[in-house]
């Protein structure tokens, strides 16, 4: 199943999914690569996706909060080295950078493994393979980071080395000689950069033999040593010495390649359980810093959720000293939520659907308790982003029904409708028939649908459950100023956002007029309003 | 006392533990100065960490393919590199590989085993730059010297001494010599922005036609831009709206020298009367390390 046909932008948007995924990111190249994090369990594969959740939950028991940041930061460390290792199997010679990258890939992965001790939950990373390659490049760790071709590697490389330290002894010797010479010619030390400077007024003579002009100024020659015949043939011998050490540390280098590429399977399969680990330990960390529990996923129809949270909002709030207040919300077919404006009733559409997409990815929930079917789909139907997308060409309720369209044309059983405030913009009677309408036809199709509206009748009319914000209580008379986060505080202070069943309509105000006067809207404007609203109810 | 000597304790004077070498144009003794900073700084016993902003010291002018004066490394030396720019052989000691992108490659960080030459491709950008400076210090470097490039002085640092080098490679007229000089090191030398003062913040770049412009209105405020690299005016241009003008940074270099080189590709000026003449054009103390003087 694709992912446009599971969760599109809009849906995506609303109920969080991009929050989602960046709380579960994986630390190391090799999680970014697995794909299970985005893998979508469907109906039929309910065991799977209970099994995953219930793993990811013990990981979560198993380790602490510190303990998983710790392996964490360990598979952040993680050199990548599938790069390196795609041009090993090729045929390259391993770099020098490439064997700084293995011994730490080993290192980490030596380690991770220590860490993980025998817990079989979390895969295994670090077999004789890995351990085979650390000793094998064992010989060239320096310090307890750094990486050298060293001598003790090859017998060949050792001889070669020494070879051209001799010739460059010998060479530098000759010069060194020749260095002294001049110097004495020219009656000042032997100390001689590659070019050195000679004064014109210090010059009695001509410039001695063996020192070469590079460059003249008015006042001084820049020169260097002129190398004379016999140690001319010295440097020679120290650059075919030179050569010699570079091919012989390029055979090393091609021998170790050789000697990484024979690990190549047990290479291959520690990268791909490294992947593994990293996007479950990802999962568990954030299970356990929410305290999700595993949904019961079931195949029949019908969402029952227990103190359910949509995390996104619950961060935010929490970060800034607030509490998130769950809801608890029950239905099979259709249901409705009532409930003031800033009361939360949009927030619980976007709990059930954070929820199913948990659900649905083999996650723990962010619920004390849930039980549901795996979506093959999830929509939110409201004003959303695509609207905006297509730059005022459709009215919003004409965007409204075009999504509407395209979510039924898809409709499943058990596919999952969000409907926030729908055809709000349209008059009321017409809002509440296409309303009601489409809660029919969703449950005759099997799918669950969960509506939050304004209107009164709409539970009695589509027989579907009925759930309601409690609302605000001590609305204070004064507004609080023009600080809209000063203001949000208060409304906070002001409202129950607790969820409750209801059997009937029960309320003929959604606290509109309460709500305006607390934003600071014209004191005029409210009074006229609230008479407006006592004459129409006389 | 050496002239390089000279150098490395007018930044040790400041406080500073890298330098970075600026000049005035190509060609002007640039690598020369690095080197002779480089081995003063190994004769002292220090262990010496070299990078570059960008690219430089290769063999042949990567501009206009002529010779270059070398850079050769002694074992034990630190280099931030482009790993597509550091030889293979002889091998070096890889103590680090960084996510520092340059056009050749990703910056390591190596340890010179055998003595050898290496290219200096360094991290193009000021943030790369920094973090290869901090993990050559952290790799074991007390000094870091850096090949630095007069359009990329945006990726200088705070803390870095900055020394300019100068000489007869465009000109070979030495008051023109002298002036370029002058006009760069003012540049660099832009004070810090005190916020007691009333200030007049410009966004992006102040170019000459913005600086007429609060010159004829007769700006008294602080011209504040965020640093030097700001400040696209030029030579007498500069230096005319910095008698009129209050020009200041919110992020100052230290330039504390001036080198110079009286030979160019395209002639020569005497070396006295350079020296002479953009000592007295700098407010700094300028040397030749060619002719190994100073004044």
């Amino acid at each position: 199943m694709s992912e446009l046909e599971f969760l599109d932008r809009t849906s995506a948007m609303a109920i969080g999914e991009g929050w989602l995924a960046a709380s579960i990111a994986p630390s190391s190249p090799y999680g970014s690569r697995d794909t299970i994090v985005r893998r979508r369990f469907i109906g039929g594969e309910e065991g799977e996706a209970v099994a995953q959740a219930r793993r990811i939950a013990r990981i979560a028991e198993r380790f602490d909060l510190t303990e998983m940041e710790a392996l964490r930061a360990a598979l952040a460390r993680l050199p990548d080295i599938a790069p390196t290792f795609a041009r090993l199997v090729v045929g390259d010679a391993l770099d020098d950078a490439q064997a700084l990258a293995l011994l730490r890939f080993s290192d980490a992965a030596i380690e991770l493994q220590r860490m993980r001790a025998d817990f079989d939950d979390l895969p295994p990373c670090a077999g004789d393979d890995v351990e085979r390659i650390r000793a094998l490049l064992e010989r060239g760790r320096v310090g307890s980071n750094a990486f050298y071709l060293d001598d003790a590697f090859d017998a060949d490389l050792r001889a070669e080395r020494e070879g051209f330290e001799e010739a460059r002894a010998r060479f530098e010797s000759a010069r060194g000689r020749l260095e002294r010479t001049v110097a004495e010619a020219l009656g000042r030390d032997a100390r001689f950069d590659e070019e050195f400077i000679v004064m014109r007024e210090r010059l009695v003579a001509p410039l001695p033999p063996g020192v070469r002009v590079v460059r003249e100024a008015p006042t001084y020659v820049l020169c260097e040593i002129d190398l004379d015949e016999e140690t001319r043939v010295l440097l020679e011998r120290r650059e075919e010495a030179a050569r010699r050490v570079a091919l012989a540390e390029e055979r090393l280098r091609a021998s170790l390649a050789k000697r990484v590429v024979a690990s190549s399977e047990g290479l291959e399969r520690t990268m791909r359980r490294l992947g593994e680990f990293d996007v479950a330990l990802a999962a568990a960390h954030w299970t356990r810093r929410f305290a999700c529990r595993p949904a019961e996923i079931s195949r029949e129809g019908g969402i029952d959720i227990v103190e359910g949270r949509w995390l996104p909002l619950q961060e935010r709030l929490e970060s800034g000293g607030g509490a998130f207040v769950p809801s608890s919300i029950s239905w099979s077919g259709a249901a409705i939520v009532t409930g003031p404006n800033m009361g939360g009733k949009s927030v619980a559409l976007r709990t059930v659907g954070f929820i199913a997409l948990c659900a649905s990815m083999g996650l723990p929930v962010p619920a004390q308790r849930a039980r549901l079917a795996l979506p093959p789909m999830i929509r939110w139907l409201g004003i959303g982003p695509d609207e905006e997308r297509r730059g005022g060409l459709l009215s919003s309720f004409a965007g409204e029904a075009v999504r509407l369209r395209d979510a039924f044309a898809a409709l499943s059983p058990r596919a999952l409708l969000l409907v926030d405030e729908f055809a709000r913009t349209t008059t009321p009677r017409e809002s509440f028939a296409i309303l009601v309408a489409a809660l029919h036809t969703a449950r005759a199709r099997g799918a669950e649908a969960i509506a939050a509206t304004h209107l009164a009748g709409v539970a009695a009319a589509a027989d579907a459950r009925h759930f309601a914000v409690r609302g605000l209580r001590g609305i204070p008379e004064a507004t609080v100023g023009g600080d809209i986060d000063r203001m949000l505080a208060v409304l906070a202070d002001c409202m129950d956002y607790r969820i409750e069943e209801i059997s009937e309509d029960r309320r003929e105000s959604s606290d509109a007029l309460a709500l305006a006067s607390l934003l600071g809207v014209d004191d005029e404007i409210v009074s006229r309003a609230r008479a407006i609203v006592k004459t129409i109810a006389e | 006392m050496e002239v390089s000597d000279l150098l490395l304790d007018r930044a040790t004077a400041i406080g500073a533990r890298s330098v970075a070498v600026v000049g005035t144009g190509k060609n002007v003794g640039k690598t020369v100065v690095m080197r002779a900073i480089y081995r003063a700084a190994l004769a002292r016993g220090w262990r010496v960490g070299v990078t570059s902003i960008g690219r430089d010291g290769e063999a042949n002018d990567f501009v206009d393919a002529l010779a270059k004066p070398r850079l050769r490394l002694a074992a034990g030396t630190l280099v931030a590199g482009a790993r597509g720019a550091l030889p293979r052989s002889p091998a070096l000691e890889w103590c680090e590989s960084t996510d520092v992108p340059s056009a050749s490659g990703t910056i390591s960080i190596v340890r010179v085993r055998t003595e050898s030459e290496v290219e200096l491709v360094g991290a193009p950008t000021a943030s790369g730059l920094r973090a290869c400076v901090e993990k050559l210090f952290a790799c074991g470097a007390d000094f870091v010297a850096i090949d630095g490039a007069i359009d990329r002085v945006a990726a200088l640092r705070e803390e870095d001494a900055v020394i300019v080098s100068c000489g007869a490679a465009a000109s070979t007229s030495i008051e023109a010599i002298a002036a370029e000089a002058r006009a760069l090191v003012a540049l660099l030398s832009l004070p810090r922005y005190e916020a007691t003062l009333e200030a007049l913040h410009v966004e992006g770049a102040l170019t000459p036609m913005r600086a007429a412009e609060l010159i004829a209105t007769g700006e008294r405020r602080a011209v504040v831009v965020r640093d030097a690299t700001r400040v696209t005016l030029r030579g007498r241009a500069l230096l005319g709206a910095l008698e009129r003008l209050q020009i200041r940074v919110e992020r100052p270099l230290r330039p504390i020298a001036v080198t110079v080189n009286s030979v160019g590709r395209a002639g020569s000026v005497e070396p006295k009367a350079l020296l002479r003449a953009v000592r007295a054009a700098v407010d700094l103390p300028t040397v030749d390390v060619f002719a190994a003087s100073a004044a």
